[in-house]
């Protein structure tokens, strides 16, 4: 094959994987905390180092989130959360890992409010659980924010409360994800 | 009421009281101090290859511990904690020392030389599939001493 021939194939390949690119939003500070409310005192932690990436024309959309950097106003709740329930030195991260249905109906060029059904996987704790949720998006200048809140059972994911403490945490937890994704 | 009982209603209390106020200071106790703890130094460059080429040698010096890195800001953005986030460039794109600042400051843009104070939190890979490369991650950071602007 001559050149001549080749050179439409990779102008053509270039462009594809360019356009590909231009789909692709993300962040590297997205925020991620979770709420517990329970008899002795309200537990909550937030996190603000989310990488996450979107895809807006697949819809394909992941987290990862660093699990010892979640921050608690009590270093004591921090200390626990590690050692005793999320077990961060075996599992170091948790993940999400899905789709968003109709991510076609975003346009990027227009500042508006989508609500769209989010589906995949989270992985917590070793465990792997599929979860649905509506997450809301929103189109600013460019830029696009999206926020969902959903709830989860700890027990779905092996994380043992000790007895002693199980009135003071909630078995079902509150997780609030918001990430302001620029384009790649 | 006899006087041996009454000594030992006496110790049942202190020791209650004791027992109290000790699990109050532990349950409250502070953050650990990263301002002045020992601390480790390494460059961005550096600290981000030990994470990319050996993840489990990096994990074992490196998580959890504090460190000082020197690096030059590719960008500084603010998280929606209201915090700074400066992004270390590495040897390799769009792959950063990923630094959330604990104290506010000024006076420094992408270009310039800084070092870091904070607590190592780890690598995330990113993502493969999408061509995003992940960053080493350090919080509850401060400006290194010697580094303090006039």
């Amino acid at each position: 094959m001559r050149i001549t021939h080749i050179l439409p194939i990779i102008t053509v390949m270039a462009v594809c994987a360019n356009a590909a690119n231009s789909q692709v939003y993300f962040t590297k500070n997205g925020s991620i905390s979770f709420f517990s409310k329970a008899s002795m005192e309200d537990i909550k932690a937030d996190n603000n180092q989310v990488i996450s990436i979107i895809n807006i024309q697949s819809g394909e959309i992941r987290f990862s989130v660093l699990n010892n950097a979640f921050h608690f106003p009590k270093a004591m709740m921090e200390e626990h959360f590690n050692s005793d329930y999320i077990e961060s030195d075996k599992f170091p991260t948790s993940t999400f890992k899905g789709n968003i249905a109709d991510i076609n109906k975003v346009d990027v060029s227009k500042n508006a409010t989508y609500s769209l059904v989010a589906q995949g996987d989270l992985s917590i704790h070793g465990i792997s659980k599929p979860v649905t949720t509506v997450a809301m998006f929103t189109v600013n200048d460019g830029q696009i924010e999206g926020t969902a809140v959903f709830k989860i059972l700890l027990k779905d994911y092996d994380i043992k409360i000790p007895s002693l403490v199980i009135n003071n945490i909630a078995e079902k937890i509150e997780i609030t994800v918001r990430c302001i994704y620029g384009k790649k | 009421m006899n006087i041996k009982l009454k000594k030992w209603i006496t110790a049942c209390i202190s020791i209650g009281i004791i027992a109290f106020v000790s699990g109050y200071f532990v349950w409250n106790k502070p953050h650990a101090d990263i301002k002045d703890a020992e601390s480790i130094a390494i460059t961005a460059v550096d600290l981000y290859k030990n994470f990319k080429s050996d993840p489990a040698k990096a994990d074992a010096l490196l998580l959890n511990k504090i460190v000082v890195v020197a690096g030059n800001i590719s960008s500084v953005s603010i998280n929606q904690n209201n915090q700074k986030v400066i992004f270390l460039k590495t040897s390799t794109e769009g792959a950063f020392v990923n630094c959330t600042m604990e104290e506010h400051i000024n006076n420094f843009k992408t270009g310039d030389d800084i070092s870091l104070k904070g607590k190592c939190s780890g690598y995330i890979s990113g993502d493969a599939d999408m061509g995003l490369p992940g960053d080493v991650f350090l919080i509850r950071c401060y400006l290194a001493k010697s580094d303090h602007k006039q």
